[in-house]
């Protein structure tokens, strides 16, 4: 065996080469026909040439698709494996002067649910149903509005829920596959409404408002702000979107998540606004149940301080949209709550107008401080009788007397050697009949009017007992509060009439300044000085003299002066003579109030305009009372007396008496 | 020279001359394994879903590709020539398989039916596909062709080849049927065709089509066409799959996004991914470079297998070796011409690439067969 296995081999050995001769002709085809292998070669050839043509033409192919069309195909496979959601950024917050937080956010927690499939399972939407203590079919309803949404879209279960039911469904996460916390900022009012109408408020974004936004920044269903300072800083509170990047399979669903882009939060205002001012202001405003606007600024600056419309904005009610019927029976309240009186609100500026009378009289030449004027009660001109206030008159008055005790018989003969127009140009220069230009909205320009204006508006003449009115501030006189209270201010800091500001400054979140408030001068009421001062010492006298209207708004230590006002509202026979508590509220007159303070050296004006308050001494006095005293707080409580301590403000500017 | 007593030709089936090794076709052999491998590292990364190990169907395809090329050892030791008759019976047995399918087994989604095995899903018409081809082969190698075959000639071959295409038609599998008459075709082509008779069979052909297209198809059928030949009518269905194909091949751009980080695949955009559009996860993922170095090794193996018609010692030989290049060519140029966006959707899987075993198998024996007749080129005197 052993022996033919060993030969075997050798055989083979030996008998490869004759096997397989290595240039022998492929000629042993069983029927050995020349033909017939020429036949066969050239199939051979065909084919080989068949499936080397088709291997051309798959890689030309390739070559289109892969090289030639490759970065476009790249892209599309980007677009099909890449989504984002959106990452709503931490809002700027609001704070005051002196950096007390007005509004900021905090977080709220909402529960989420990532789909993976377009399967639910029914066990986790009935724990977290018991989690989050609602009905199963409320939870199934949120996930019902959501089929047929992009599958990477997370599903929003409930909104805000509380620190306890976090926990829970922290720790049971094993439990609840699929289910998130989502940390979303919301708006916190440290202050309540107070300021609403400043501050203003969120809502999510309305189809005319995403029409004229930058769609590369809104989406539907984003917060903007929808009034007040939300609203006109807008660009600077909001920040910039983050983005979570995912990659979804061919079903949407979020499959794992890729690098993103982090929010940018929004930038802080800091307001001029002094939050205890404010607060101060609203408080007497409520306690009193009384609708009307309270403004308080710097007089040397034009910072608003306070700026207060009674009755305030009920915030909470605007949040996730106002209902149809809230809104209406806001429009319906003869309160006016969604109107900021401040700047919305025009009234006659009644008696607060003698201070422009005065500055024009004194200006003009037409009075001097003796000039002195026999008031009895009434003055007659053409076939008509102007009354003074005080039915039995003031008797003989000069400017001190006729401003502390506002006699408007004084000022009626003033005004008619004035005349219109000229009492008009002082009135222009102390800034009414024009807009502030301070970060409000809808600011109304209020009226001072003249021939001209008459003409134009109703094409007929002047009359000449018009300026009477016009000279005490009613007739087609209009101003806002805010007007009045820059007037005051300028009288204060001797003629200098600025820009209310209420941004002090805007700082971005790594705490650079954007913007910083500058002093913004409107006008510069040159040559003045003295004629001030006079105007300035009547207003002292009004406050603190015996006789003075403004007595309610006296302070102990600290000088102020002020100027009262009674706007008529109307003018009916009907009404003369019931009581003024008789007469029904929308007859009422206006309460006007405008002071400053410290008299010697100004700091503060405030000027309180109470809507049919009747008097401007007993309405609107004790409101700018207790905006001073929070203002002189310190002051006041260490009893130290500044008064006569510093220089006025206009020693200087002190020529120009006639 | 040799030694007779030693080398019994009495049983030619089992006989094993050990001379065959030196004749073995080790360069088909390697471009097979070339071409398995890469089979098998696309089919890990199309099936892997995140685990620790590679899918089950990776395994499953793993055992089959190791049992195929065991199999080319028994399929290489008896000579080819017993298919001469042996085949006939092979096609019986195929036929009797397809009838047992097509009447007594449920369609799973509409299409292709399997018998199950216990431990094999056997798919009747993958085998149909080979015997068709072996008794082709048998029976041109037997006709005399002279100047061609005349119409009456391919009457016989004809119902060789509609028996089993009816009843695929049953079934239905438009691919597999088509395949077949793709295949016999090729063949009479092959063999030779009179002038005269190319022309009537391409009216013949003309005419079936279009009664095809009538009253034959199904209604899916034709959608998938009617897609095809306007994409922009469908795009979520038929075309959105090209589209994602095309996407998945076309990103894959010059070197590809690197082996598992193929995005249309791993993120499901691209259908049947370790199937009929097995090479759109490998373009993905090996870019133009890969793409043509994996054809490259496919298209150079078909070649071969046309050197290997060429250098048969008989006329069965070339005939059957040609044939079982053109089963292979056909599936794979269709596969790809549809993955590449140029052809519809018509289920017809990349051999040895695609996912699945019946193929596998049927493609194996091809192989082997082709290896079979290369290693018998001579006549071996022993």
């Amino acid at each position: 065996m052993k022996n033919t296995r060993n030969r075997r081999r050798k055989v083979e050995k030996s008998a490869r080469p004759p096997l397989l001769p290595p240039d022998a002709p492929v000629t042993i085809i069983t029927s050995s026909e020349d033909a017939e292998l020429d036949f066969l070669k050239k199939r051979s050839l065909m084919s080989s040439a068949m499936i080397i043509a088709f291997f051309a033409l798959l890689v030309a192919r390739l070559w289109y698709l892969q090289i030639q069309e490759g970065e476009t195909y790249t892209d599309l496979a980007d677009n099909n494996r890449v989504r984002y959601v959106e990452v709503t950024p931490p809002r700027g917050n609001i704070y005051d002067s002196e950096g007390r937080e007005i509004v900021t956010n905090r977080p709220s927690f909402n529960v989420v649910l990532s789909r993976e499939n377009n399967r639910l399972d029914d066990q986790l939407v009935k724990k977290v149903a018991a989690i989050l203590e609602v009905e199963v079919t409320d939870i199934l309803d949120r996930i019902r509005k959501m089929v047929g949404t992009p599958g990477h879209l997370p599903i929003r279960l409930a909104e805000d829920i509380d620190w306890e039911k976090v926990a829970i469904i922290e720790n049971s996460h094993l439990d609840l596959p699929g289910i998130r916390i989502e940390v979303v900022p919301l708006r916190v009012y440290h202050y309540g409404n107070y300021a609403s109408h400043i501050i203003g408020y969120l809502g999510e974004i309305n189809a005319t408002e995403l029409e004229n936004a930058d769609r590369t920044v809104y989406e539907p269903g984003d917060q903007i702000g929808k009034m007040g300072l939300e609203k006109l800083h807008e660009a600077d509170l909001r920040g910039e979107k983050g983005r979570e990047y995912m990659e979804v399979n061919a079903l949407g669903f979020e499959q794992k998540a890729l690098k993103g882009v982090e929010p940018l939060p929004g930038s802080d205002l800091q307001l001029t606004i002094n939050m205890e001012l404010q607060r101060a202001a609203e408080e007497i405003m409520e306690r009193d149940d009384k609708a009307g606007a309270v403004v308080a600024v710097e007089v040397n600056s034009g910072r608003v301080l306070t700026a207060a419309s009674s009755p305030q904005l009920k915030l909470d009610e605007f949040i996730g949209g106002i209902s149809t019927k809230a809104w209406q029976a806001m429009l319906d309240d003869p309160r006016h709550p969604l109107i900021n009186k401040v700047v919305q609100g025009q009234y006659p500026p009644a008696s607060t107008y003698k201070i422009v009378t005065a500055l024009a009289g004194l200006g003009e030449g037409i009075i001097t401080p003796d000039t002195t004027i026999y008031c009895p009660g009434h003055y007659r001109f053409g076939n008509r009788t102007y009354r003074c206030w005080k039915k039995g008159g003031h008797g003989e008055v000069n400017l001190l007397r006729a401003l502390s005790e506002s006699c408007d018989v004084y000022f009626y003969q003033v005004g008619q050697k004035l005349g219109v127009d000229r009492l008009a140009g002082y009135a222009q220069r102390l800034g009414l009949g024009r807009k502030t230009g301070v970060d409000m909205e809808h600011e109304k320009s209020g009226l001072v009017p003249t021939t001209d204006w008459k003409k134009r508006r109703y094409n007929t003449k002047w009359h000449e007992g018009e300026t009477l009115s016009i000279a005490i501030g009613q007739g087609y006189d209009l101003a806002t509060p805010l007007q009045i209270c820059m007037m005051t201010a300028a009288l204060a800091n001797g003629g200098t009439l600025y820009r209310p500001a209420l941004i002090e400054r805007v700082r971005d979140p790594d705490g650079r300044i954007l913007k910083s408030f500058a002093p913004e001068v409107q006008e510069r009421f040159v040559g003045q000085g003295q004629n001030m001062r006079l105007v300035r010492a009547g207003l002292v006298e009004a406050v603190n003299g015996p006789r003075g209207t403004g007595k309610p708004a006296k302070l102990k230590g600290i000088t102020v002066a002020g100027k009262t006002g009674t706007g008529q509202v109307v003018k009916l026979k009907q009404y003369e003579h019931l009581k003024e508590e008789d007469i029904p509220y929308q007859y009422r007159d206006h309460a006007w109030f405008t002071c400053f303070a410290p008299a010697e050296n100004p700091e503060i004006a405030v000027t309180v305009l109470v809507e049919h308050g009747l008097h401007g001494s007993s309405g609107a006095g004790p409101v700018a009372r207790a905006v001073l005293e929070a203002y002189f707080k310190d002051r006041l409580a260490q009893g130290q007396d500044v008064a006569y301590m510093l220089v006025p403000a206009d020693a200087e500017n002190s020529q120009g008496v006639n | 020279m040799g030694n007779r007593h030693d080398s019994p030709r009495r049983w030619p089936m089992l006989r094993f001359d050990r001379r065959l090794i030196h004749y073995f076709d080790w360069v088909m052999l390697l471009l097979l394994l070339l071409v398995c491998g890469m089979a098998l590292a696309n089919l890990f990364s199309s099936t892997w879903n995140g685990g620790p190990h590679a899918s089950p169907i990776f395994y499953k395809q793993l055992y089959i590709m190791l049992f195929g090329v065991i199999l080319i050892l028994p399929l290489v030791s008896f000579d080819y020539k017993e298919l001469d008759t042996l085949g006939f019976i092979f096609y019986g047995m195929v036929l009797l398989l397809l009838v047992y399918a097509a009447f007594f087994v449920q369609s799973i989604a509409g299409t292709q039916r399997w018998i199950d095995l216990g431990f094999f899903r056997l798919q009747p018409s993958e085998p149909a596909k080979l015997v068709l081809v072996v008794v082709l082969a048998s029976y041109f190698s037997r006709q005399e062709v002279g100047e061609g075959l005349g119409l009456l000639d391919l009457i016989k071959p004809g119902v060789l080849t509609a028996v089993p295409f009816v009843l695929i038609m049953i079934q239905p599998d438009l691919g597999t049927a088509m395949m077949l008459a793709i295949l016999f075709c090729s063949m009479i082509l092959f063999v030779k065709l009179r002038w005269t008779t190319i022309a009537a069979l391409g009216v013949l052909g003309i005419t079936a089509a279009v009664v095809f297209w009538k009253f034959l198809l199904k209604e899916y059928q034709r959608n998938r066409i009617e897609t095809f030949l306007n994409p922009e009518g469908d795009p979520m269905n038929q075309g959105y799959q090209i589209m994602q194909s095309k996407i998945a091949v076309g990103s894959g751009q010059a070197f590809g996004k690197g082996f598992m980080e193929g995005t249309q695949g791993h993120l499901h955009f691209l259908p049947e991914r370790h199937t009929d559009f097995a090479f759109s996860v490998w373009a993905e993922e090996w870019g133009f470079a890969g793409s043509v170095f994996f054809l490259g090794c496919y298209f150079f193996m078909l070649l071969w297998g046309i050197n290997i018609a060429l250098s048969a010692r008989d006329k069965f030989g070339a005939l059957l070796a040609f044939g079982l290049v053109m089963l292979i060519f056909w599936q794979a140029v269709i596969n790809l011409l549809m993955i590449m966006g140029w052809l519809p959707v018509v289920g017809i899987p990349l051999p040895l690439f695609s996912y699945g075993g019946s193929s596998l198998l049927t493609t194996m024996l091809c192989v082997g067969l082709l290896m079979n007749i290369r290693m018998r080129r001579y006549q071996i005197k022993g």
